[in-house]
């Protein structure tokens, strides 16, 4: 089945889910040209520049989302997870013990530890993974509050590299998350694991009738987001210089809507990491436009509401089979 | 077919008691919940926080009884809280005398219905996702909600809707008398009309039943719209019970509401659920938080509390359905 070269098959896996993203990337074309009618500084370099960093975390969590939802799941515990390693990050750079590499690595094993047990209740429980992953969100803010209910120390000199160092003027952080979107696209289609994530969303039944380790694409898939969160976290730890316990608030269902916009269909199987991709710079570049458009900010939220509305009816091709 | 097998073997006692448990598992956990409460904290079963508790538990009641029937059609709509929040600011948009009540619910009305049936042609004409397309929606009406009030709110609400929101007739409050009428004229609707049928029909198979001459497209908008003028409703209610009147009542109704209904028993893949089963599954989460508060527990521990419980008791449920 992996090595199927069939064209229904090439239809299915590439031209489908690349299909959406050549609409949400038609809009992108769109949204640049009419930036540029409504103001000269918007399709210059800086400012696209500035759009690109500032699209840093939302890519980052929305990255993970993405193979949670391709599964058929979704993660709705990112939020509460981003405001526990941002908090942390900060809390204990500032401590004595080892300072902020010591905070980057309890960050990172306590993510892998809320991934595994979100992915481990899922399996066990046998609970909508929309049920486990908002009970864990529940779950994570309760603790990081009683850790702190307010900024929690701050990060030291010089770490504020990691969200506004640039290097010939093109912002790091930024670059390498896209390359890590190319390099999980390019595992998500060659890769074993990565073909299995779309076969277990596809048609579940089916991927336990030929044997697919359905377990453990679940684990990989949840660990995997949970690890996003967490660089996320510690990515607008560094952005704003102190984490604080509502800071991931409004990532949870901000991840979700990239992710749709960019042609990834909620009941799984379908979609891809390119088009959360392209997804997240519409977004970023119409935050940006509505406000080179000197839209008034009680405004924005209309047009961002519309502008999604108008994005996924676009892709009437999503339709599926009513699941 | 193998289970099949298995319950015919298994003995009859075991049999029909996995069934009570299955059918009335989430009425014996909220009958368990209320004795543990009340032997635990002696003055959870006074009176008076008894109508305290009935009190908080009728707007999110309400609201449930929409989202049940907006899931039983295999959606589920994230704009309730929005619409609540709505209908509250339109209430201290008129003078606050009683003369302008059916001004209030004219609006409203209109508000809501214009809400639902983007929702509902949303979902049913464009195939976007129910998650995504009710969640633009919340956004659209934040943004004009944010738009109106310039973000800082004023105005008081009619005498009215005080008296809908804290007012009693004897010992009951007016808003517990109108949640059993809602329970009451839905409850007739989705279980004993023509209607209820369509709605569990299309849920379960929208295929039969379009192949009957059910239009499922038809079912789902109606469903969609009734969601949104019970959240309207909800909403006036709790505008009256706050009585000051902010851009955020209702905040969080939208995720409590969709936890009530699925550790109620309903399928999020619809066609399967009860209306009682919703509203035992608000009960229990009304309960829940204030047990918490009554014990004395600080409330990073409510938080807490209500993650494992929302884990824990879909897991009860769902594991007895797939045994």
């Amino acid at each position: 089945m992996l090595s199927s070269t069939s064209s229904s098959d090439l239809i299915r896996h590439h031209v489908v889910p690349n299909g959406a993203a050549c609409v949400v990337g038609a809009l992108l074309v769109v949204l640049l040209i009419a930036g540029a009618c409504v103001s000269d500084r918007f399709a210059t370099l800086p400012n696209l520049l500035n759009v690109h960093q500032q699209a840093t975390g939302l890519a980052l969590v929305a990255l993970g989302q993405t193979l949670a939802i391709l599964t058929g799941g979704i993660d709705l515990s990112v939020g509460s997870l981003i405001s526990v390693a941002a908090t942390l990050t900060s809390g204990l750079a500032d401590n004595a013990y080892g300072g902020w590499s010591t905070a980057i690595a309890a960050v990172l094993v306590l993510s892998v530890a809320v991934g595994l047990l979100n992915g481990v209740l899922i399996l066990w429980l046998r609970v909508h993974p929309l049920i486990v992953t908002l009970g864990m969100g529940a779950l994570l803010q309760g603790a990081i509050l009683y850790y702190s209910t307010g900024p929690a120390g701050s990060v030291p000199d010089g770490f504020d590299a990691l969200a506004y160092g640039r290097y010939a003027g093109i912002p790091v952080t930024a670059t390498v998350v896209v390359a890590l979107y190319f390099a999980v696209s390019f595992f998500m289609r060659r890769a074993r694991l990565g073909r299995y994530v779309y076969m277990v969303g596809d048609d579940e039944q089916a991927a336990t009738l030929t044997a697919i380790p359905r377990a453990r694409v679940i684990l990989f898939v949840y660990v995997f987001s949970a690890l996003c969160a967490g660089l996320t976290g510690v990515y607008l730890a560094a952005q704003f210089g102190s984490g604080q316990p509502y800071l991931g608030v409004n990532y949870t269902l901000a991840s979700i809507t990239p992710v749709v916009v960019g042609g990834t269909v909620l009941t799984g199987g379908r979609g891809g990491v390119i088009g959360t991709l392209i997804g997240v710079y519409l977004l970023s570049l119409l935050n940006n436009l509505i406000n080179f458009a000197g839209i008034p900010s009680h405004y924005q939220l209309v047009v961002q509401g519309a502008a999604i509305i108008v994005a996924v009816s676009v892709n009437m091709q999503q339709k599926r089979r009513a699941a | 077919m193998n289970s099949i097998a298995t319950k015919a073997r298994a003995p009859f006692t075991r049999y029909l008691s996995m069934e009570i448990a299955r059918r009335y598992g989430i009425y014996l956990f909220f009958v368990a919940l209320v004795a543990i409460s009340g032997i635990s904290s002696p003055t959870f079963l006074r009176s008076d926080n008894v109508v305290n508790m009935l009190v908080q538990f009728a707007p999110l009641g309400i609201v449930v009884i929409g989202q049940v029937f907006v899931i039983l059609v295999g959606g589920l709509d994230l704009s309730v809280a929005s619409v609540m929040a709505t209908a509250a600011v339109i209430a201290t948009a008129f003078d606050a005398t009683d003369a302008s009540a059916p001004a209030i619910f004219g609006v409203t009305f209109v508000m809501c219905l214009c809400a639902g049936l983007l929702n509902g042609l949303l979902v049913t004409k464009r195939q976007v996702s129910p998650f995504l397309a009710t969640f633009a929606t919340a956004i659209v009406l934040q943004g004009m909600r944010f738009a109106y009030t310039q973000g800082a709110p004023s105005g008081n609400v009619p005498p009215l809707f005080h008296a809908m929101g804290t007012g009693a007739i004897g010992r009951v409050p007016v808003c517990v008398l109108m949640l059993v009428a809602c329970a009451l004229v839905f409850g007739v609707l989705l279980h004993l009309s023509t209607f209820g049928r369509r709605v569990y029909m299309v849920g379960g198979n929208p295929e039969a039943a379009r192949l009957v001459g059910v239009s499922p497209d038809a079912v789902r908008i109606v469903c969609y719209v009734i969601s949104a003028l019970l959240a309207g409703l909800a909403g006036l209610a709790l505008s009256g019970y706050v009585g000051i009147v902010d851009n955020w009542v209702g905040r969080g109704f939208e995720l409590d509401s969709i936890v009530a209904a699925v550790m109620g028993g309903l399928a999020l893949s619809g066609g399967r659920g009860s209306l009682l089963g919703g509203l035992a599954g608000a009960a229990i989460l009304v309960i829940v938080f204030n047990i918490v508060l009554l014990i004395g527990l600080p409330v990073q521990a409510q938080i807490i509390v209500k993650g494992v419980i929302i884990i824990g008791a879909s897991a009860c449920y769902v594991a007895r359905r797939l045994r």
